[in-house]
């Protein structure tokens, strides 16, 4: 037990320092899916062993300490108490996170829904009389895709294609799914949070792959991208420092390469390392019950 | 995907997908276009009575007005719906990063050098 309960932590490094390079090496679509499986089930495995760590705090309690003493059995004692107060803090933190992150989802989802009020529910575009470049995809049923007058204005025919597509995909594919379940999961456990970042790229790069292939042509998708990269830009520059993770360069950069391949292994092996932190916390909690049913009287 | 032919072709565009691009289209310029120019504009194997049909569609959803004293047969976007839109979108963008930041944003802000990069794509290559 107590080695098993700080086994998630260590993994969610670990998972941390390879999601990059999984991101770069495997296709979108699998590398996005594998990943935030293994977040989420790493993030459910961290969260149970802080319970499990909370709940050694019970052999403390006064009542089962009284008890022991009165039968003369000795009391095992798998963590300092320490580590259970910590652990009872972290899980505070933890639900407070989650409960944030829970919120500011459901503000998304509400502002969004404002968005597309007046529109007739089977048009699947929406477009915003706005000279701001924007674009993006409502999830729902049916999804729907806001693009600005600023934005259709600024790419030639076939870009706008591109741009329908993309947006199209995150439609199609749910991606807005994969990145909440992503977000509660770093949300759940801070150090997943690159694996998040990874994942929110992941499925713009899955979404450009899908357009590329509506298209039929990938330098017209990295075209597409460039054209309506440097349109936002103009449109508000203050903004322009504030984002250093070269997304949209890198999204260019993989469209005029050819298509990650399709690394099945790899994927596997990241689902694995996900595995391993919850058959850590499953046996874990096999050893907590063990030592309570030692502890508490019966 | 149904409809992916070889390498270098499209695929094939579902009626949803079409209505979505004629309205695009429409949006895209501030004056009025006819069936023909609309049909030039997107390209590809659409014919013209597709374009035809898919105005009326969006004729009969009130998304396109047909111009009336101008040039005969033009359409252009209806901008009610589209303006409320926009001033929704406004106020949810100036209430903060959240909640259109969270959102898969087509694309994202640049650096300098990016900028020169991205602008270099698209003077250097074949248009």
């Amino acid at each position: 037990m107590t080695i098993d309960v700080y086994i998630p932590l260590a993994l969610s490094l670990l998972l941390a320092a390879i999601s990059p390079a999984v991101g770069r090496r495997v296709a979108p679509a699998l590398a996005a899916r594998a990943l935030t499986a293994a977040a989420v089930v790493t993030a459910a495995a961290t969260v149970w062993s802080l319970v499990l760590l909370t709940v050694t705090l019970v052999d403390d309690t006064p009542p089962v300490v009284a008890e022991a003493r009165a039968d003369g059995r000795s009391l095992v004692v798998p963590v300092p108490e320490a580590i259970g107060v910590v652990a009872c803090l972290a899980l505070a933190a933890v639900a407070h996170r989650l409960w944030r992150a829970v919120r500011a989802e459901h503000g998304t989802r509400r502002a969004l829904r404002r968005l597309s009020e007046g529109h007739p529910r089977d048009t699947e575009l929406i477009v915003a009389a706005s000279p701001v470049p924007q674009a993006f995809a409502i999830p729902g049923s049916p999804g729907r895709i806001l693009v600005t007058a600023g934005m259709l204005g600024a790419l030639r025919p076939v870009e706008r294609r591109v741009l329908l597509a993309h947006e199209r995909a995150h439609l199609t594919h749910r991606h807005a799914l994969l990145v909440t379940a992503a977000t509660l999961a770093a949300a759940a456990n801070p150090l997943l949070s690159p694996v998040r970042a990874t994942v929110v790229f992941l499925v713009e790069r899955w979404a450009d792959e899908r357009a590329a292939a509506a298209v039929g042509d990938r330098a017209t998708t990295a075209r597409a991208l460039a054209r309506a990269a440097l349109t936002a830009g103009r449109a508000k520059p203050s903004c322009a420092l504030h984002f250093t993770d070269r997304a949209v360069t890198r999204r260019v950069a993989a469209l005029q390469s050819a298509p990650p391949p399709h690394l099945r292994s790899v994927a596997v092996a990241v689902l694995a390392l996900g595995a391993l932190p919850a058959l850590g916390a499953a046996d874990a909690t096999g050893d907590l019950l063990r030592l309570l049913s030692h502890v508490l009287p019966h | 995907m149904a409809g992916r032919g070889p390498h270098g072709r499209t695929e094939r565009r579902s009626s949803g997908e079409l209505e979505s691009e004629v309205l695009a289209t429409l949006w895209s310029t501030e004056r009025p276009l006819t069936p023909a120019e609309i049909q030039l504009e997107i390209g590809g194997d659409l014919a013209y009575n597709t374009v035809h049909t898919i105005l009326k569609r969006l004729y009969d959803k009130g998304l396109v007005l047909r111009e009336v004293d101008g040039r005969r047969g033009a359409y252009r976007p209806a901008k009610n719906a589209a303006e409320l839109t926009a001033q929704a979108m406004h106020e949810a963008l100036d209430r903060g990063p959240d909640p259109i930041a969270a959102l898969q944003q087509f694309v994202t802000g640049l650096s300098p050098e990016e900028e020169r990069a991205l602008r270099e794509l698209l003077t250097g290559g074949p248009v």
